[in-house]
């Protein structure tokens, strides 16, 4: 089916069923105000809302509207208690959102519940999911164990179900499928075994699947296997996909990020850089085939997953407008590139001086220091040996032009323990995290630098940032801080509003309009807080 | 319970390894065996005193095509088979050792005993979990761990010049290195000897007075302390003066510049005064 027909036909279900989705509100920048479709709202990973309803002048007025509770279900196998680390979507007036094996919708004007799908798992790993897609009037959702299930957007009755990870491989999968055209993109998680990373994607209808890509080459002598020993590392290279990513229209093109490579900690049996593991990489979205990357971590060797959101934005340089994509990475350094071509502008650590790292090449990417990976009584870096970054959505405001993100500072050691010539699993491991500190950064896209910082010593107090950032029109940036949901200006940093939560943040916030008034909606651990502002000023 | 610093060292092996969580919060996730393979989701454990008796029956019959460990020579690798981690009892590879593999020139096993074939089962999945449950590595690699390459001469002469100011053979560092008998854990514990519990602080209000006690919370708007007494306080933050104890000040400046070579040997002259 062209695109183009299942636009109309996607129409003509809408007017059938209230809660469609309209494929209008999929877009690069500006999704309409009173829906949010996707993982990110739109298409450009940015989290930002063009919203002004919440504003400086009257953040001081928001209340809590309503708060929904997860009960009845306990703690979850080897995690503990609910965690939603997913971003609801809102589509016609419905939340959908997620936990590990639950999916839930709820009334975004009451909280009121209207459905729950739950799922029974047969193993898989239980460490978070980040919540649903939806096209027209189909959920999609994906298991721990690697079920890819569609569920209908009315009532949460299964359609079909499919395989798209074995977790007896040790694959698990976590990620909010993301709708591109007509495809549903779904990545995969699982690095405790050695086992190859992949992109699949899966027909809107039928579940079958359209494409796969996979994040090594295939047999020697196909592009990429030149940094690879031999077939036997690329079949065993990991390169995990389990973050949602980011999508351009006009240039057709899908970006995503790459995990690190396995064995994790012990590089000894795949010398060479590993593509495309620890990459961004840029995909057509309708044939899987790669048309450019960069790799963040070359010959990863510190479990450095390359996954966090490509940020896409737009801004004249030098006069010029250019098409840029942003990244904090796990590694610790923050790119600029451009999302046409893959070309870099900025490389620059914002944790530590990257010492693991011995410069840049022409690309633009680090060159891996081989001093200072996994030793057997230590190797020292001047940043969080497991990472500066993680998943928790950064944000970029086109207001400040800053990008801003949750980051930890520190010292790190890191171990090597397999020292055979064929290590397997992690082969090491991350020790200490000395002088650790978390802080929210904002970064100036043109050149890399912090223009501000919001630092906690980790462990003093309970202090520390945490969950992902939003940021809006209304001159406001949203994240967590010690437990409470805090409030930024986001040009200087200073602090304008706080609510303490029964959690901390353990979500990206998000924010639409219903009935004329601004919502702004946070989860934290097993509750999801929505706010408006009351009354007028 | 009292953690004590060998336990403390297992729990960080644990816990740094969680690949899609950040490492903001502190603490949260248990540690221990059990736990770590129920986070990863692993299934079920494998049963080792089968997986002992399963090693000389598997060397005897498999080794030779298999590899010593299963890790492949002629044969096929079986720690990373899709058969292997499918199976949970010997019922996906025992048909497999009973039959062969005659297209590809593996013999048939038809005598095999059932209970031989469980047990080779079980030292195949003790063999893929102590590379795939990270919770292991502390017990597995504590040998590996109190290895290091430095030189305790050179590691005392660094102590002479940047640490003897603060710390005193004679006092607090005598027999360190019988506390802390491990390489790492000793490594980790001199870089960075914060301490596990909860920080002392000293909040002075605008009228003068001074309250000294255990931090409780600190968060950017308030924070609270236990004094000695067991009286319990809380103060706006923008209306006091807040000192929190830190006596890491040396620790914080050195650690920009050390080199692994001085981490390395200052370890192996620590562990040394016994």
């Amino acid at each position: 089916m062209t695109a183009q027909r299942f636009v109309l036909i996607a129409f003509a279900l809408g007017l059938a069923h209230a809660q469609d989705l309209d494929p209008k509100s999929l877009v690069l920048f500006k999704q309409p105000a009173e829906t949010w479709p996707t993982y990110n709202g739109d298409y450009s990973g940015r989290r930002f809302s063009d919203l002004t309803q919440i504003n400086q002048s009257n953040v001081d007025l928001l209340k809590i509207e309503w708060m929904y509770r997860i009960t009845g279900i306990g703690p979850q196998r080897g995690v503990g208690d609910p965690s939603i680390k997913s971003t609801p979507l809102l589509v016609d007036g419905v939340l959908y959102f997620t936990i590990p094996d639950h999916v839930f919708a709820i009334s975004a004007r009451t909280g009121e519940k209207i459905w729950q799908y739950d799922f029974q798992d047969k193993g898989g790993h239980l460490v978070g999911q980040r919540g649903v897609g939806v096209y027209g009037k189909w959920v999609y959702f994906l298991t721990p164990d690697g079920w890819f299930i569609s569920l209908n957007a009315n009532d949460g009755k299964e359609r079909w179900r499919k395989k798209v990870a074995d977790e007896k491989l040790q694959y698990f999968t976590t990620m909010a499928p993301m709708i591109v055209k007509n495809h549903i993109l779904v990545g995969v998680g699982g690095d405790a075994m050695d086992v190859r990373g992949y992109l699949e994607s899966r027909d809107p209808e039928t579940g079958e699947l359209q494409w796969r890509w996979w994040s090594a080459p295939e047999k020697a002598g196909d592009p990429g296997s030149e940094t690879w020993p031999n077939k036997a590392a690329m079949d065993h290279g990991g390169g995990m996909t389990w973050l949602p990513g980011t999508y351009d229209p006009d240039l057709n093109l899908l970006y995503w990020g790459t995990g690190n490579a396995n064995p994790v900690f012990a590089g000894q049996s795949r010398e060479g850089a590993n593509l495309w593991t620890a990459s961004i990489v840029a995909l057509n979205p309708d044939t899987g085939k790669l048309v450019w990357w960069f790799q963040a971590s070359p010959h990863d060797t510190h479990d450095w997953d390359n996954v966090e959101t490509p940020v896409l934005f737009n801004l004249t340089i030098d006069g010029k407008p250019r098409k840029l994509l942003a990244q904090g990475a796990r590694c610790g350094w923050f790119f600029v590139l451009d999302r046409e071509t893959g070309k870099n502008l900025v490389s620059k650590p914002f944790a530590g001086t990257g010492n693991w790292a011995l410069g840049v090449d022409a690309k633009g990417q680090p060159i891996p220091d081989p001093a200072k990976e996994p030793k057997v009584d230590g190797s020292m870096i001047d940043m969080p040996s497991l990472g500066a970054t993680n998943w928790p959505t950064p944000s970029y405001d086109p207001q400040t032009e800053l990008f801003y993100l949750n980051t930890t500072q520190g010292y790190g050691l890191t171990y090597l323990y397999d020292t055979s010539p064929q290590p397997e699993g992690y082969g090491g491991g991350g020790g200490g995290n000395f002088d650790s500190r978390s802080a929210l950064l904002a970064i100036d896209v043109r050149t890399g630098k912090i223009k501000w910082k919001h630092e906690h010593e980790t462990g003093v107090g309970g202090a520390g940032v945490a969950g992902g950032v939003l940021t809006t029109a209304g001159h406001l940036l949203f994240t967590g801080d010690s437990g409470n949901l805090e409030a930024f200006d986001p040009a200087t940093g200073k602090i304008v509003w706080h609510q303490q939560l029964t959690n901390s943040l353990s979500n990206g916030p998000s924010t639409w309009m219903m009935d004329g008034k601004q919502y702004l909606i946070a989860g934290a651990g097993d509750t999801l807080f929505a706010f408006v502002v009351a009354g007028k000023k | 319970m009292k953690p004590s610093y060998v336990s403390f060292a297992l729990i960080a092996v644990a816990t740094a390894a969680v690949a899609q969580e950040p490492q903001m919060a502190p603490g949260g996730r248990g540690g221990g065996r059990g736990s770590t393979r129920e986070f990863l989701g692993l299934g079920p454990a494998p049963d080792a005193a089968a997986a002992k008796l399963g090693d000389p029956i598997y060397k005897e019959n498999c080794g030779t095509c298999h590899g010593e460990t299963g890790r492949g020579s002629q044969g096929p690798n079986l720690v990373r088979s899709t058969v292997v981690l499918h199976d949970e009892k010997g019922e996906e590879i025992g048909p497999i050792i009973k039959n062969g593999r005659p297209q590809s020139g593996m013999p048939a096993f038809p005598g095999m005993k059932q209970e031989d074939i469980y047990n080779i089962s079980q030292y195949l999945h003790m063999q893929v979990e102590l590379a795939a449950n990270r919770g292991l590595y502390g017990t597995t690699y504590s040998n590996l761990r109190s290895q290091t390459s430095g030189d305790p001469k050179k590691g005392q002469a660094y102590f002479q010049a940047n640490c003897a100011s603060c710390h005193a053979l004679t006092g607090d560092f005598a027999k360190v290195g019988a506390k802390f008998p491990q390489a790492a854990t000793m490594q980790a514990r001199f870089l960075w000897p914060a301490g596990r519990g909860p920080r002392k602080a000293t909040v002075t209000t605008t009228d003068g007075k001074s309250f000294a006690g255990t931090l409780l919370k600190l968060d950017d708007f308030h924070v609270s302390l236990r004094m000695a007494n067991g009286d319990y306080h809380e103060w706006p933050l923008d209306q006091v003066k807040l000192k929190v104890e830190d006596n890491l000040g040396g620790h914080r400046a050195l650690l920009p510049k050390y080199t692994d070579a001085d981490i390395h040997n200052m370890t192996a002259y620590l562990v040394t005064l016994k």
